[in-house]
């Protein structure tokens, strides 16, 4: 791979002087003259009707100056579901979270008192939280028309892959195996709890969101609450993390600015953590059943999955349970079932479909590989994907070397025993691994760089940088084909007055979207300036790139394998990471100090989701028990071990410099490598994520 | 929050005659009481700021005892170097809470009487704890509960120090509007059988004040144990305090009392006279083990906790053995 | 006196009318006044006088009433560590204490950490090796640094760890905090080229 001047090179992140002295502004730190405060009453019930609320002694409180229930606002919130109108206050509330009313009111605290003071009559009806109970007969239907929610074409049938024959592909199997896996809903937990502030100037509204879209935000508000594009616009220039849900316009958006527009005063609406955890959404918990099967020498004839995914009652994400990609195999048929239930809604969390999906067929995959006495690195190596379902070639494929070189730096052969449970009691330590991959998608966005007399050069993007360093790879981008130094480059981001259209950091598109976009703008500026000479005095130069590039013929994948090495303390359940490498294809690395970041920071979370974390319910009331950081177990620093990144460039012909997605994969196989790690070291499967202590002392005992 | 004022105490009988009124509530280091306030589960008009009464916070070694006053943090007691040579237990069981910047503020009278970390009393439901009559822990998600003791409610005390100072037989001064009491540690704590709504003793306009140890025996080895389901910022899974005076290698007096598993911290009586007047061989350290979950009541979920205490008394007996 | 009557959950299965209401009893529509109290608090070695609301937080009145808006709130219940400012040189969750509880003290943010324009080295570590990703928690983890090394100049990374425990990082980049805390530790006393290097 070529040595380029500014892409590949390790750089701080431009805006990490802000990030250190407390300078960066982030949506709760603003305050604007008259601002009023707003807080959100929420149902305590998983599913009631609401027969009566009564807002008199709240709006009678001494601070109070307005309040929204379903009475007065029957706004519809477009993206809070796909499928069904989402109201901002739905009757009947469908899951122990579910918004009622919303106050503004001088300060917080009297906010919240005012929400406390809001009387309201629920009649309770039956829930469900389990997907496949869900799907039974007698279940409590949650939207008109049943529990199965729509496909994309709207039909109620499950999601469906299939390639080949499956019962061709399960008759011509010497051996077949079966078992099914369980995953809890796992919360996004960014560290910036949600916060909106939304103000009115005439009839122009400006929306101080929290958010990875703000070209989206732009548009769904403008959409739901009736207003024109260009009188809408949405700032976000520093926001403390999203992980996929943070990507759109939410209800509290609209709620700050319907409240707004009651008072006629700028209205920040905040969120405490735990309705962060409970009144938004998190990844989807799934139950899935595998059927695999595979010839003698170990390889695969079929892979079947049979799998349910719980979304809440309002239908924000695919539901998607993904994993049998990465196989080559010559019959597949996956049926996954997006169910509705009365749980937190589910929708994006770092690659949506993937760590849970990855887990269930990694796990099966390696109890094969030991029923056939194959090296689990070997049957990979055997049966891993060499083109895109089977059929398409991929831009650029290095997972061969991920899983080769990931094996060698990791020592497993040193670490891996042959036979699970091997060693001495009770510390018994154990090596597991899992590959994966993620779609890295080409298409829309756009960039305008525009370069004034000085000779500097101002990079205009809609990104916001949840975290992923998106503006200093946007300045590497554009520094590199402009032929400048870093220095010359000034990224303006977060502000739809300023900024063309973005995808939104979501599906780690930022980097080859926008990305490519900035490509394409610089190439156009230097064209200009070749033209035209460097601007002089008050003149600028500008170049627009609307790009929406398409990769025919092929499929564009990032590869990934991870290798982890545990100590289990058998006595006592306790897991402790001894080694993790995670080896990973992202194309060409923009920025290798910053991917390397995301990488150690992937895993980590892929760790805490494997050994910790799961919204848990109580089955009687329909009410979530454990939200927040501590009830969630979220990893802390004597938690998180070294993680050693190990990066396989390989040559892509296609995005900015053949730059691949990198964000999300980092956490697709962390999952599934712990759980085989553990089982190497006991000899005992947990297919029931988080794989708690308590299940690990269950199948010791 | 709510709104409150918050008055300063100028000495404990100032302190325990604002207590009196209706709603008021004594506040030392605040971290689990200030959430508490925001989580409505407790709803104080006057919280009473205990750290603005001078010498409560001060550590003196007297010829018969250690005096630990009720406001020493646990970042001051687990650092001290007395209490860490001649009562380890102690000093283990302060640095094993939360995390530095709770340790820095918490208080050890606010750790031995902090409330119940149940996730159906935090979450607000309407169970003995929250003023009601039933434990939802009971037919529900009982994981972390208790497999002693428990009854009519099942949650288990939360504290690391409360065990350790059971341990070491310590008493407890508490003082009140026109009188002080000081009584044996075990004696604070109440089982839920005694009074479902409260974990000890203390009177509404009561403050534990002080907390005196009897003088370290010479040859006397201490530890604490906690599993945590992380690596820290965890109560405990189930954890040990255990106290071994020693003569040679016979074990002389033993107190072992276990946190994590009951609504009081958790005297093992019977495994404490297995280990008198013997060499603490693995053998025996063992069988303490299995004593030490003798009568056990699991219920549903927490069934882990038997194997698992088992396991803790075990290991910690063999460690302290060998010190 | 108000007393909060509980909400009832409606237990079995089956449909049937629950009031849920939270009343509080002898509720009148105007408050009595909120309590206040003035305080002195020394921030950032500058003397402020603020009069406070007693419920207050000590992070709430850095935030909304005197500016300083680097320490942030993320949980606001002690659990994640992304308020942290230190109180007498005392790393402590400032979501945890009362601002009236800080009178007469004195209290430093990430703020106060650069002097004389000359970023702390803490900070330009934080920098070179990558220690913020969405920087949420950054403040925290730069306050907890700082108290260490002002009472260790040189730990060892479990040192590291142990002392920055209380603060929790959902971008998971713990690796590169350790990292640069060592460096820091490291690193030669002036930093003062490397500080005229940065821009804002």
């Amino acid at each position: 791979m070529t040595t380029l001047n500014s892409v590949g090179h390790p750089s701080p992140r431009i805006d990490a002087l802000k990030r250190v002295s407390g300078a960066a502004t982030y949506t709760g730190d603003i305050r604007l003259p008259g601002m009023l405060y707003a807080r959100v009453l929420r149902s305590p019930h998983a599913h009631a009707r609401i027969r009566r609320i009564d807002v008199s002694k709240a709006r009678a409180l001494d601070g109070v100056k307005a309040i929204l229930t379903r009475e007065n606002c029957d706004v519809v919130w477009g993206s809070g579901d796909t499928r069904n109108k989402r109201y901002l206050f739905n009757n009947p509330v469908r899951f122990a979270g579910d918004a009622v009313a919303a106050v503004a009111a001088v300060d917080r605290h009297t906010a919240e008192e005012a929400t406390r003071l809001i009387e309201v009559e629920y009649e309770t009806l039956p829930f469900v939280l389990d997907p496949e109970d869900a799907l039974k007969d007698g279940a409590p239907e949650i939207q008109p028309g049943g529990n199965l929610s729509p496909n994309n074409q709207g039909q109620r049938q499950p999601e469906v892959l299939r390639r080949g024959s499956i019962e061709e592909g399960l008759r011509a199997a010497d051996h077949v195996f079966e078992d099914h896996y369980t995953s809890s809903h796992i919360n996004n937990a960014q560290l910036e709890p949600r916060v909106s502030i939304a103000q009115w100037e005439g009839g122009r509204l400006t929306v101080y969101a929290s958010t990875q879209g703000i070209s989206n935000c732009h548009t769904e508000i403008a959409r739901d609450l009736e207003l024109d594009a260009k009188n809408v616009r949405v700032v976000c220039q520093f926001m403390g993390g999203g992980f996929g849900n943070k990507n759109q316009c939410h209800d509290f958006d609209l709620m700050a600015a319907m409240l707004a527009k009651q008072t006629g005063a700028p209205v920040k609406l905040e969120f405490t953590r735990k309705e962060d955890y409970v009144a938004v959404h998190g990844r989807w918990p799934t139950k899935q059943y595998y059927k695999v099967g595979v010839r003698n020498n170990g390889t695969l004839t079929a892979i079947q999955l049979r799998g349910y995914s719980g979304m809440g009652p309002y239908r924000k994400g695919t539901g998607g349970i993904a994993g049998i990609e990465i196989y080559q195999c010559p019959h597949v048929e996956r049926t996954v079932h997006p169910v509705l239930t009365n749980m937190a809604v589910s929708a994006n969390l770092r690659g949506p479909d993937y760590p849970q999906g990855v887990f269930g067929l990694e796990s099966l995959m390696d109890d094969i590989a030991y029923s056939l006495k194959i090296d689990p690195v070997e049957f990979r190596l055997k049966n891993m994907t060499r083109k895109f379902n089977d059929q398409t070639p991929y831009t650029s494929i290095g997972l061969e070397d991920c899983i080769r070189r990931g094996a060698e730096a990791f020592e497993w052969k040193k670490r891996w025993h042959a036979i699970p449970g091997v060693g001495d009691r009770p510390a018994k330590r154990g090596a597991g691994m899992a590959m994966g991959s993620f779609f890295s998608s080409l298409g829309r966005s756009s960039a305008v760089i525009d370069v004034d007399s000085r000779g500097m050069y101002h990079v205009h993007v809609g990104v916001t940088d949840i975290g992923t360093a998106a503006k200093t790879t946007m300045a590497l981008i554009a520094a590199e084909t402009l032929g400048v130094p870093l220095e010359k480059i000034d990224v303006i981001w977060g502000d739809t007055d300023r900024c063309p259209y973005s995808v939104g950091e979501s599906g780690s598109r930022t980097t080859t979207h926008t990305g490519y976009a900035v490509v394409e703008a610089a190439k156009e500026l230097k064209r200009q300036i070749a033209e035209k000479g460097m601007p002089r005095d008050n003149d600028v130069l500008t170049a627009t790139a609307n790009t929406n590039p398409t990769v025919p013929g092929m499929a564009r994948y990032s590869f990934v394998a991870h290798f982890a090495e545990v100590e289990v303390d058998t006595d006592l359940g306790h897991v402790r990471l001894v080694k993790y490498v995670a080896a990973h294809d992202s194309g060409r690395v923009v920025n290798p100090l910053t991917a390397t970041s995301q990488v150690k920071g992937g895993a980590t979370m892929g760790i805490g989701m494997a050994l910790h974390e799961g919204l848990l319910y109580d089955r009687a009331s329909g009410v979530p028990l454990n939200a927040g950081y501590y009830g969630a177990r979220v990893m802390t620093h004597r938690d998180a071990p070294e993680i050693e990144v190990l990066w396989v460039e390989t040559e892509d012909a296609y995005g900015p410099y053949g730059a691949k997605t990198l964000g999300e994969p980092t956490i697709i196989p962390s999952v599934a490598a712990v759980a085989n790690a553990i089982y190497n070291a006991i000899g005992k499967r947990v297919k029931d994520l988080p794989i708690t202590r308590d299940k690990i002392l269950g199948v010791l005992a | 929050m709510k709104s409150f004022a918050n008055v300063n105490a100028r000495d404990l009988k100032d302190a325990a005659l604002r207590l009196k009124e209706p709603n008021a509530i004594a506040i030392g280091g605040g971290s689990d009481l200030l959430g508490m306030v925001k989580d409505h589960l407790v709803q104080p008009d006057v919280l009473v700021n205990l750290k603005t009464i001078h010498g409560l916070d001060q550590i003196s070694a007297k010829s018969s005892e250690v005096n630990i006053g009720g406001l020493v943090t646990l970042d001051t007691l687990s650092h001290d170097p007395m209490i860490r040579s001649n009562y380890r237990v102690l000093a283990e069981a302060a640095e094993s809470v939360a995390t530095p910047q709770i340790r820095n503020v918490g208080t050890l009278a606010g750790n031995v009487c902090q409330r119940p970390w149940c996730w159906y009393y935090r979450n607000n439901f309407p169970c003995f704890k929250n003023g009601g009559t039933k434990c939802f822990s009971v037919a529900g998600e009982n994981q972390f509960h208790a497999i002693f003791g428990g009854g009519p409610s099942f949650i288990v005390h939360p504290s690391d120090t409360a065990p350790a100072l059971v341990a070491l037989d310590a008493r407890f001064r508490i003082a009140g509007p026109s009188r002080e009491r000081t009584i044996p540690a075990a004696e604070f704590f109440a089982l839920p059988k005694v009074n479902a709504a409260k974990e000890n003793v203390l009177a509404k306009d009561e403050i534990l004040a002080s907390v005196h140890l009897p003088r370290a025996g010479k040859n006397t080895r201490s530890t604490y144990h906690k599993v945590m389901d992380r690596e820290a910022w965890t109560h405990a899974v189930v954890s040990v305090a255990a106290v071994l005076e020693m003569d040679g290698q016979v074990c002389k007096r033993a107190r072992i009392v276990l946190g994590g598993v009951a609504p009081i911290p958790w005297r093992l009586d019977k495994v404490e006279a297995m280990l008198e007047g013997q060499r603490i061989t693995p053998e025996l350290a063992a069988k303490a083990g299995e004593g030490a979950v003798a009568g056990a009541n699991p219920l549903a979920k927490n069934g882990y906790k038997v194997p698992l205490t088992k396991a803790v008394v075990r290991r910690t007996l063999e460690g302290l053995a060998q010190v | 006196m108000s007393r909060i009557s509980r909400r009832r959950f409606f237990e079995g299965t089956g449909a049937g009318i629950v009031a849920t209401a939270v009343p509080v009893k002898g509720q009148q529509p105007a408050r009595p006044a909120v309590p206040r109290t003035t305080i002195q608090i020394t921030v950032n070695g500058a003397r402020q006088k603020l009069e406070v609301e007693d419920r207050w937080t000590l992070v709430e009145a850095l935030r909304d009433h005197l500016g300083l808006t680097g320490a942030k709130i993320g949980c606001d219940r002690g659990e994640c560590g992304a308020c942290t400012v230190l109180l007498d040189g005392k790393p402590v969750y400032s979501c945890s204490q009362l601002a009236v509880w800080a009178d007469g003290r004195s209290v430093e943010t990430v703020e106060g950490l650069a002097r004389d324009g000359r970023l702390d080295p803490l900070q330009e570590a934080f920098i070179e090796h990558d220690g913020p990703q969405c920087g949420f928690c950054t403040s925290g983890q730069l306050m907890s640094a700082k108290a260490l090394l002002n009472r260790n100049s040189h730990p060892t990374a479990d040192e590291v760890r142990a002392a920055m425990t209380g603060n929790i990082c959902r971008c998971s980049n713990y690796n590169r905090y350790v990292e640069s805390v060592l460096a820091a530790a490291a690193a030669p006393a002036t930093t003062a080229s490397a500080a005229a290097r940065r821009k804002a």
